[in-house]
């Protein structure tokens, strides 16, 4: 059982479960606790502590909730020597991640035209099942998207060279090998680039609404009453083919390493071994393809406003990845250890000083952004010291399910959503009904809640808080 | 939606599938209608193209991902939306099966969701006195 150790903070002890060799750590207050309580997040958390090599603890962010072998919400961190790679513990949408734009407009001048804007951003961005973007990746054009990320979409004129510096890893992650992506995950994703996806993914128009922090706020370019643009969405059907190749390769090539897992999901491999490599080779290209996916839907989102409003001026103020693994160094037990770690639905934040971060940012830190559900509020945070010496430099993604979406649908009709979201004045659009009651608001935790835990324990720093104008699920 | 021998399950996050048949090559067909059911509404896809499947795997539970993998695959990668399931070969390692279906047609067919892979959580391939059944999460 989770033993608790301050207000925000609860240990599950490595006695919990036979064959744990690590404790685990949930980030909760007393609420959100039992909300994780109430479905397998515990046996997840438990679970990922019985793989080899880990080092620290199985961490849960407050936003976490079951997941397949990992729960979402999940970091952990392998040692470089001794310990595994598991593509579940990345998840199928490889580099899903959030990208925030600030608006360089009159607010008053977005919000007179916000439906005539909306519609533009939905007949430009194609979003839903079966939709097709408007660039065809034939040949090799799409290795050249999986080895050099949003950098291929800023030398195809799909945005400024400065939009790289405010993307996690520069918009490209190294170690990409096209040669490692299957031509199954090629097929799903040459027609795909630019485009949203459905389930949780989404466009959406927001106002800066307060600001915590005006410093930091004002360091990434954000101020009060501005019009930004968050955009989340992943890898498409590459990434998704990518994690089935290799779980499924992972998953037979467990016995040659003696390693065997308590849930089938959680199949790994020894990171320094050929299969290990060649999945971390293909992710990256996965992740790099998640890159460009988001640059080239920020190119429509300027577009959309320069047709609509009359300005392109739109900055990148950040974009993150919340489903990945990266090799990172960071203090464990005291001593300096380059460690893979493992963000299953969660974000990196790092503090100010961190030298991956480009200099401007280095100066404050680097921004964490969290979605909030549709409708409600979203957050931009910035990354703490304590965060490194705690979570692996990580925090939350968002506000994390707490109803299944068949519950989501049974209760509410996607009439009564929308009525719900005019009467708040959100213009929302969708390509389908039952997609939009999933994603109903209360079918999440609440994002402030899960925000303030987060703040409060000091993996990362509240900046400012964004309500939504407009919404295009897809 | 209701199927023949299929129960969706709930998730927190996701959606799974019990399918029960007779036999074995029965469940994983009610599996692969109940899938299918979930992408697009089946009653919008004509059976007027063929195609052959031929899959192995190292047992029965990896051949069911592999079986539903195949169909996405298809939808995904090749825009090609499958109806019927013959499964003629259905061994715990072997599974050889004509799938009737035809290419996808956004203005014809009603698509209702995107499923991104199938997951080995709680993964299940049962026999009991009631015939045989499948169970398996989809990430969505």
């Amino acid at each position: 059982m989770f033993i608790r150790v301050d207000n925000y903070r609860y240990r599950l002890p490595a006695s919990y479960k036979k064959g744990m060799k690590i404790d685990g750590m949930v980030y909760a207050d007393a609420e959100l606790l039992k909300q994780i309580e109430g479905d397998q997040t515990r046996e997840q958390i438990a679970n990922v502590a019985t793989l080899p090599g880990l080092v620290g603890k199985s961490l849960a962010m407050p936003d976490a909730h079951q997941g397949y072998g990992f729960c979402i919400g999940g970091v952990a961190a392998a040692d470089l020597n001794d310990g595994v790679v598991s593509a579940g513990g990345v998840g199928f949408d490889i580099n899903c991640g959030v990208r925030l734009l600030a608006v360089d407009a009159d607010p008053e001048d977005v919000r007179k035209n916000l439906e005539a804007l909306l519609n533009q951003i939905f007949r430009d961005v194609p979003c839903g099942t079966g939709r097709k973007g408007s660039v065809d990746l034939g040949g090799k054009e799409i290795d050249a998207v999986l080895t050099d990320g949003a950098r291929w979409a800023v030398q195809h004129k799909y945005g400024l060279e400065k939009d790289l510096a405010r993307i996690e890893e520069f918009g490209c992650l190294p170690g990409a090998d096209p040669k490692k992506v299957s031509g199954r995950a090629k097929e799903r994703g040459h027609q795909q680039l630019g485009t949203l996806g459905s389930g949780n993914h989404f466009v959406e128009i927001q106002s800066v609404e307060d600001l915590f922090d005006d410093t930091t706020a004002h360091a990434f370019g954000v101020h009060k009453g501005q019009i930004v643009v968050l955009i989340h969405s992943g890898s498409r059907g590459l990434g998704h083919q990518v994690c089935t190749d290799y779980l499924d390769l992972m998953d037979g090539s467990m016995k040659k390493y003696g390693i065997s897992v308590v849930d089938r999901q959680l199949a790994c491999v020894p990171i320094a071994s050929r299969e290990g490599e060649d999945y971390l080779h293909a992710m990256a290209a996965s992740a790099n393809f998640a890159f460009a996916n988001r640059q080239m839907m920020t190119y429509w989102v300027r577009e959309a406003f320069r047709r609509v409003v009359g300005t392109g001026n739109i900055q990148v103020v950040y974009d993150v990845c919340h489903n990945i693994a990266k090799t990172e160094e960071h203090l464990v037990d005291g001593r300096r250890k380059t460690v893979l770690v493992h963000r299953k639905g969660a974000t990196r934040a790092f503090p100010k000083g961190h030298p991956v971060l480009p200099g401007d940012l280095r100066d404050v830190g680097q921004p964490v952004l969290i979605p909030g559900s549709m409708g409600t509020e979203s957050y931009i945070l910035v990354g703490t010291d304590r965060a490194m010496e705690e979570t692996f430099g990580s925090s939350c993604h968002g506000a994390g399910r707490a109803m299944s979406r068949t519950k989501a649908k049974r209760e509410t009709s996607a009439e009564e959503l929308l009525a719900d979201m005019k009467r708040k004045g959100i213009l929302v659009r969708g390509q389908s009904k039952s997609g939009l009651t999933e994603e109903k608001p209360d079918a999440y935790k609440d994002v402030n809640k899960v925000v303030e835990v987060i703040h409060g324990a000091g993996i990362a720093r509240k900046v400012a808080r964004l309500v939504p104008l407009a919404v295009m699920k897809g | 939606m209701v199927l023949a021998g299929v129960r969706f399950l709930d998730h927190p996050s996701d959606i799974g599938i019990e399918a029960r048949g007779v036999s074995c090559a029965e469940a994983f067909s009610r599996a692969a209608a109940a899938f299918v059911s979930l992408i697009l509404d089946p009653s919008s896809v004509d059976a007027t193209e063929q195609r052959a499947i031929v899959l192995h795997a190292t047992d029965v539970e990896q051949l069911l991902v592999r079986w539903l993998s195949e169909i996405l695959y298809l939808y995904d990668g090749c825009g090609y939306v499958s109806k019927e399931f013959r499964i003629s070969i259905c061994t715990p390692t072997h599974l050889e099966a004509t799938i009737v279906g035809e290419p996808i047609q956004l203005e014809k067919h009603a698509v209702r969701m995107d499923i991104k892979a199938v997951t080995y959580h709680q993964l299940a391939v049962w026999q009991d006195a009631d015939g045989w059944g499948v169970r398996v999460y989809l990430d969505i």
